[in-house]
């Protein structure tokens, strides 16, 4: 009993911290942007396609995915920021149709992916991480998940630097306060925006290099589920901060493992609990502008 | 003694997040008079129009209208028991037309409003199936008067109407409520401009930090010193 | 009085007597009559969200959800109570209507948080439903199965009347006193209140109608059904499938979601579900398409014309 229950808080713990990640760039997009990114999932699914590619068709380690990553956020994401985000603000009702117009995109993302890699799960090989396993209160568990928690916590702490020690970091803080404002006070919105929404692709893209390891494989039609769930995490936590996701991404690892742990047939509800519990109970406290004034 | 009060106001009290935004307002307006309300920005003005209208509740206190408790009441219960309020960011239905606005007040407070005179006194006659986006801000703060008055209200709360209108405009719409109060409805005018506020009222209530510091007539408040160091004194 | 009402109504009774016309004789013509049921499922479906979304501003992502639970009430009270099929059938609305209550607190949510936990919320229905668990209780993942009560040319009939039920409904939102109500709430809920709208009584009034709909839908697709797993009645693809076919129409009118679903269920079978993936593709494309281009729906060609569209 007690060694399950280590087993699942250590698990969880790491598993967390690897949600910490995957959550993040929604979070920073979120808070840029007020859009949903519901193609989120896909995009962290892309980056597991990645690094499944690399070290199938080429004989990489798959952790070149994360340079990778990096390279297709910034090739995917100022395009698509500049032909659809500056139109979408200026629309008749630009939350609800951004996230309309992501959910779309989600779709061809996910569809493009089952069409160049077929539908099925693909998993990467574990020495490629180690291979080995770390043992924490004599529990073990493989190299790639300690890899993978280790890249996320660099990460988030690296977009924790960028945010608070950087002039586009504050810029970009200062959008997320309030846009208006910073559009205001001579800020160029659209050009940090465009970047804070690169960096968050590349995020999503590096968490899915890890996501063959932490949930056994990867295939397209995941997506919204990871969507979901880091939409949960970053609620959890706070919005434009990164410190904050990592604390989410906790509270989603130690739950989802002790279920996984004793109640796994009902594991699977974690994350859409979590996402209606948290929404309804504190909709105002993490985030105040959830709530319609009437 | 004359007549009761159709509004009292017992100290009540509001924070938002911790910050108290009112502290002990107690205040009485009889019916058909018009009473300014002023004070410096984050005063809490806009905050006393919320409380009376319902778009929020007070903490504490009461607030009572035609005799009745009303501060738990839903803001429509309170259009329908005869309050009504102007927002000073106007907030028109855009996408109907200038008539329908109206209209769907109309109908919903079942007051049987005599639509063409509404528009008639708001100034927009002949543009009744303009759409509300079409109109500008001006005529949008006039739709939004309009849709006030088509409820049948007894008590109306102008917040701001006369910020950034010209002299002219001003002497409109100073005419057009002195000619609302004499129907007998009573007001309340939350506002800036002090000769603005002159041409309909004596009585006031200043406002500072959210405390009544003065109440009485328009001239005593500009000498009243406490008052004058709530504008002009900053934190001395 | 009565006048004007069947001069507001028109139109949508000439709609429901148009619908119900093509339905009704389609199977003699065509016998692919499955297809049919669908399409006109969809048209409920799309139809159904329309009611929320194009009146209130509100997407229900988890539509699906209340489909689901009409479909499962009906095959359940029919399975372990035995209730004669009308009954069961009744009780797929109230069922749906009951998870609607239950889930109405979402409604003081705006947007974007209000799909997202609608979505989350449809999803935790699906798998309390479909859960290895709850086989005793729901069949689990092994689905249900009534076919004691299969009866295709009844189910048929009775969704033909639905879609005229529900037309009649769209139009009762798109020119009543209402449905103007509920169009001010959607431009302003705060000016709302201050017209005198009940907003949170008529947002929760057009969540459970909306709701109802769907739970109805559920209930006869079941029927139409008889066998079916958990997966075919809470699958996400449906709550897609009725916001494309509803925007693609264009939302907040009553011709919009019939006209879009009819259409793109029609080309979703032309191109065929061999390959889902291409067809995923398409209506990918779409989306972004739509809501870059065309945000309010074909429709719209009509109406910056001048046209007005009922």
């Amino acid at each position: 009993m007690q060694a399950l229950l280590e087993y699942a808080i250590v698990g969880g713990v790491l598993y967390g911290i690897f949600f910490g990640l995957v959550a993040v760039g929604l979070n920073l997009i979120f808070g840029v942007m007020r859009i949903i990114n519901l193609a989120h999932g896909e995009f962290v699914i892309l980056g597991g396609f990645g690094a499944y590619w690399l070290s199938t068709s080429l004989g990489l380690n798959p952790l070149w995915g994360l340079p990778l990553a990096a390279l297709g956020a910034v090739v995917i994401g100022f395009p698509l920021y500049y032909a659809v985000v500056p139109g979408l603000q200026r629309s008749r009702d630009p939350e609800m149709l951004s996230f309309i117009l992501f959910f779309g995109l989600a779709q061809i993302i996910d569809a493009i992916i089952s069409l160049g890699f077929g539908p099925d799960q693909r998993s990467l090989p574990d020495e490629a991480l180690g291979g080995g396993t770390i043992s924490v209160l004599g529990q073990a568990f493989p190299d790639s998940w300690w890899v993978a928690a280790g890249v996320a916590i660099l990460a988030i702490m690296g977009l924790w630097l960028y945010l608070t020690r950087t002039r586009l970091g504050f810029a970009t803080r200062a959008i997320m306060a309030n846009r208006d404002e910073a559009f205001a006070t001579g800020i160029a919105v659209d050009r940090v925006s465009a970047i804070a929404f690169v960096i968050g692709l590349a995020l999503a893209g590096a968490a899915g290099v890890f996501v063959p390891y932490l949930q056994g494989s990867v295939a397209p039609g995941i997506g919204n589920n990871l969507t979901t769930t880091s939409f949960a995490i970053l609620i959890i936590g706070s919005l434009g901060n990164p410190v904050g996701t990592l604390f989410g991404g906790l509270v989603f690892g130690v739950g989802s493992m002790l279920m996984q742990t004793f109640y796994a047939s009902w594991s699977d509800l974690v994350p859409y609990v979590l996402l209606v519990v948290i929404v309804l109970l504190r909709p105002q406290g993490l985030f105040g502008k959830a709530v319609r004034n009437a | 003694m004359s007549s009761e009060p159709i509004l009292a106001l017992t100290n009540v009290a509001k924070s938002f997040g911790g910050f108290q935004v009112l502290t002990d307002v107690n205040f009485e307006l009889k019916p058909g008079e018009i009473l300014g309300l002023v004070g410096p920005n984050g005063s809490g003005k806009t905050s006393v129009i919320n409380l009376i209208s319902g778009v929020h509740q007070p903490e504490a206190g009461t607030i009572r209208f035609d005799g009745a408790e009303i501060q738990r009441l839903t803001p429509h219960a309170r259009v329908k028991l005869g309050i009504n309020r102007s927002f000073q960011v106007p907030k028109c239905f855009i996408s109907m037309s200038v008539r329908e606005n109206i209209e769907v007040a109309a109908h919903f407070s079942g007051h049987d409003a005599d639509i063409p005179a509404i528009l008639e006194d708001i100034g927009l006659s002949g543009m009744e199936a303009a759409p509300a986006a079409s109109l500008t801000a001006n005529q949008q703060k006039m739709l939004d008067l309009g849709r006030a008055l088509a409820t049948g209200p007894k008590l109306l709360l102008v917040d701001e109407i006369g910020a950034g209108l010209n002299p002219a405009e001003l002497t409109g719409i100073a005419d057009l409520l002195k000619r609302i109060a004499a129907r007998g409805i009573s007001m309340i005018v939350v506002e800036h401009l002090m000769e603005f506020l002159n041409k309909l009222t004596s009585r006031v209530i200043v406002l500072s930090a959210g405390k009544i510091i003065f109440e009485g007539s328009l001239g005593d408040a500009s000498h009243d010193p406490e008052v004058v160091t709530a504008f002009f004194g900053g934190a001395a | 009085m009565r006048e004007t009402w069947f001069k507001r109504a028109r139109a949508g009774v000439i709609t429901a007597a148009v619908l119900a016309l093509v339905f009704g004789f389609a199977p003699t013509l065509y016998n692919n009559s499955s297809l049919l049921f669908m399409m006109m499922t969809y048209i409920v479906l799309a139809q159904g969200l329309n009611l929320l979304y194009g009146f209130t501003g509100y997407l229900p992502f988890g539509y699906v959800g209340f489909f689901g639970t009409g479909a499962y009430a009906t095959a359940l009270l029919v399975m372990k109570l035995h209730l004669p099929i009308a009954l069961a059938i009744a009780a797929g609305p109230v069922a749906s209507m009951v998870v609607a209550v239950v889930l109405g607190p979402l409604l003081r949510l705006s947007g974007a948080y209000f799909s997202i936990a609608n979505l989350a919320a449809s999803q935790i229905l699906f798998i309390v439903i479909g859960n290895p668990n709850m086989q005793d209780i729901t069949g689990g993942p092994y689905g249900v199965k009534i076919d004691q009560v299969y009866n295709p040319t009844a189910s048929y009939a009775a969704m033909v009347m639905l879609v005229v039920g529900v037309t009649l409904i769209a139009t009762f939102f798109r020119r009543s006193r209402f449905g103007q109500g509920l169009k001010a709430m959607a431009d302003d809920p705060v000016s709302a209140e201050m017209s005198a709208i009940p907003v949170v009584r008529m947002r929760l009034l057009a969540w459970l109608t909306s709701a109802a709909v769907a739970g109805l839908a559920g209930a006869l697709y079941a029927w139409n059904l008889s066998v079916f797993y958990p997966d075919a009645v809470f699958t996400l693809e449906i709550s897609v499938f009725a916001i494309v076919f509803a925007l693609f129409g264009g939302v907040g009118t009553v011709l919009g979601p019939i006209i879009g679903a009819g259409l793109l269920y029609a080309l979703y079978n032309a191109i065929g579900i061999s390959e889902p993936q291409y067809f995923q593709l398409i209506y990918g494309v779409l989306i972004v398409g739509l809501v870059m281009f065309l945000p309010e729906g074909i429709l719209s060609l009509l109406t910056r014309r001048g046209i007005n569209v009922f």
